[in-house]
């Protein structure tokens, strides 16, 4: 517990503050989103080492949830799609006069509901990390398997698309060596594929460069800042009041809905807003430009993102593209995080942990004053900020390996990203599919060995079999409803024949 | 665009899909599946591809006659287009003619195809962006560039 205090080394602060600027510019400015970013900075955060690359790594992760109310509110344009509800309200304070209260509010709750998440991960990741060490292969492969099937259930849209884009990512993680045997897989005889694709390099052209592209393709117009003066700020006594109740509620609903895999951060926020449509005192304001509105979903974003911390750190386990990016960066810094993490890595564990407590206050501090120009970095126009993002995309694959290869990849992954954009599919779970890949096959091909063949064996402990019995409901319910409504339909239809 | 090409654009990226399913299992065959007590190397890619072909299959039956507009404009733009040839080319070149050179070209013809009009504004973005990341990543950070 002591080596919470490692988060305030010098180094570790610079680290965190570093991470939270560029987090929060990262939230202000739409379209490269947190785990773009985080892939970008990669080879910056390995030189810094373990612990001061990771708190840098997890201040970007979670400075963007606070930098992204910012545009919102002034501009009306979301920076990241966790902050996309906040406009509803946010904007229409700020052409009430409001904007210095709402953005104090917003911050406000995004540091009670940081803080308070950081406590709940304090307490329950390293509980969460013990109770795992009962995991054995077919627990693991339950967990991962539910986690993209309810990732494919969130990610809005074709849930079919969804689940295509897992097993898409699942087929590209299976490229290069396979885990368990080491047979080289797919990789036809190119010897940079024989480490693998870089998840790095992935992430960098289906974020990154995808996003360069769609900007191309359809430039975004650059919006004009409401002014806001530092006096302007301070909510009234009334605002803050009224602002209490939501704050809570949105604190302890994004904590609970940032352990389910998937957009933890985006539903948290719209679930946060339902909520206080149909619970609050003001639910007759909320949609015209109520507090409400904000305090609420910016309290649960932010509290979402502490709780997918916890599958990560305990398990090992990442479900947001974001944590994904988080695993990633921890493997290149030989920390393996899982049940082992606190036993063999504790001051990175409690390390990364304080310097949530430290980047909260910083990004408090950094917010309410500085939040003007913040958001002026939202109107420098795309044309001069996406070029660079390119070089940047291209650095973070090339040294991920030292490989020429891993570039391609990238451009690859670049051009994929922007087509299949344009064809409705979202990127976020092909990251995933190609994270827990390995994760699904290893326990997979482990726990069919120990049960010398017998698929029981998949489903022999209590956990792992409510997993998969769950995992089964999610995949199959909305297939056996669509066959249940035709079937009605098709009797309905019988019966008015014979009528 | 209308519902029709929507709907049609939808059947396309199912077979596109099916296509890629296809040919990953086919490649697949490569690697055995020995028994499940000592499961090979090509169980899983199986799986995966079994299960993408069932996926692609089910959207291609699941397609209306006029599909929601997925939000793509009917013709491709040209900047996209350009800037991915672009793109190719700096990975292939990048080996051989080193950081600076080829990410100052990328740099600059990116700026160019965003709309920053004339030569002397990417020019100078081009190399800003270049010098920087060599001095941050290459000289500062001691990141390995070609």
């Amino acid at each position: 517990m002591t080596d919470l205090f490692v988060a305030l080394t010098p180094m570790n602060l610079l680290a965190c503050f570093a991470g939270v600027v560029l987090g929060t510019i990262v939230g202000v400015l739409p379209g490269l989103g947190p785990a773009g970013a985080m892939a970008l900075v990669l080879p910056l955060t390995i030189k810094l080492g373990p612990t001061a690359g990771l708190i840098m790594l997890a201040g970007i992760y979670y400075g963007s949830m606070y930098g992204g109310s910012t545009t919102s509110i002034l501009v009306n344009v979301p920076g990241e799609a966790a902050s996309v509800v906040t406009t509803i309200d946010g904007y229409r304070l700020a052409r009430k006069g409001r904007a210095g209260a709402a953005l104090a509010i917003a911050a406000i709750a995004s540091f009670v509901a940081g803080t308070f998440s950081v406590v709940a991960l304090q307490l329950a990741a390293p509980f969460v990390a013990r109770l795992a060490l009962a995991f054995g292969p077919s627990e693991f492969f339950a967990f991962a398997l539910l986690g993209v099937i309810l990732l494919a259930n969130l990610t809005g849209g074709s849930r079919v698309k969804s689940l295509a884009m897992v097993v898409t990512g699942v087929m590209l993680s299976t490229v290069g060596m396979d885990p368990l045997g080491g047979t080289v897989r797919f990789t036809f005889d190119v010897a940079g594929a024989q480490a693998g694709l870089s998840f790095i390099a992935v992430t960098a052209g289906l974020f990154g460069v995808a996003e360069v592209l769609a900007t191309m393709a359809q430039p975004a117009a650059t919006a004009p800042v409401a002014r806001v003066r530092f006096r302007a700020l301070y909510p009234s006594r009334e605002e803050l009041r009224r602002s209490v109740p939501p704050m809570l509620r949105g604190t302890v609903l994004g904590f609970l809905v940032g352990l389910i895999p998937g957009p933890a951060a985006t539903i948290a926020s719209f679930v946060s807003y339902g909520v206080e449509k149909r619970v609050s005192r003001y639910r007759h304001e909320i949609g015209t430009g109520a507090i409400e509105g904000v305090a609420g979903p910016e309290a649960a974003n932010n509290a979402a993102a502490g709780g997918g911390m916890i599958p990560l750190l305990s398990l090992g386990l990442p479900f947001t593209p974001s944590t994904a990016v988080l695993l990633s960066g921890m493997l290149l810094m030989s920390v393996t995080p899982g049940p082992f993490l606190l036993r063999d890595h504790p001051q990175v564990f409690w390390g990364v942990i304080g310097s949530f407590y430290v980047g909260n206050v910083m990004l408090l501090l950094l917010n309410l004053p500085l939040v003007g120009i913040f958001a002026r970095v939202a109107t420098i126009p795309q044309r001069y900020l996406m070029p660079g993002v390119l070089v940047l995309c291209a650095v973070a694959a090339y040294s991920d390996n030292n490989n020429a290869f891993d570039v391609w990849v990238m451009v690859g992954a670049g051009v994929l990203g922007y087509a299949i954009r344009g064809l409705g599919y979202d990127p976020a779970p092909l990251v995933l599919g190609l994270v827990l890949g390995p994760v699904l096959e290893r326990s997979l091909l482990q726990a069919l060995t120990i049960g010398r063949g017998e698929l029981r064996e998949l489903w022999s402990s209590a956990p792992a079999a409510i997993m998969l019995a769950t995992a089964a409901v999610v995949l199959l319910a909305p297939a056996a409803r669509a066959c249940l409504r035709l079937w009605t339909r098709g009797r309905a239809s019988g019966g008015d024949h014979y009528s | 665009m209308s519902p029709r090409s929507a709907a049609r654009r939808e059947q396309w990226s199912a077979l596109g899909l099916a296509v890629l399913a296809l040919g990953y299992l086919l490649a697949g065959r490569a690697y055995p599946l020995d028994t499940l007590a000592t499961p090979g190397p090509g169980i899983v890619p199986l799986a995966a591809g079994v299960a993408l072909l069932a996926l692609a299959i089910w959207q291609l039956l699941a397609v209306p006659r006029s599909a929601p507009d997925p939000g793509h404009r009917g013709a491709v733009p040209r900047a996209p287009l350009i800037m991915s040839a672009v793109l190719a080319l700096y990975a292939a070149t990048l080996p051989v003619l080193g950081f600076m050179l080829t990410s100052f070209a990328l740099v600059f013809v990116a700026a160019r195809l965003m709309g920053l009009d004339g030569w002397w504004r990417p020019a100078a973005l081009a190399l800003g962006v270049t010098v920087a990341s060599r001095l941050l990543f290459g000289a500062w950070l001691g990141v390995p560039l070609p």
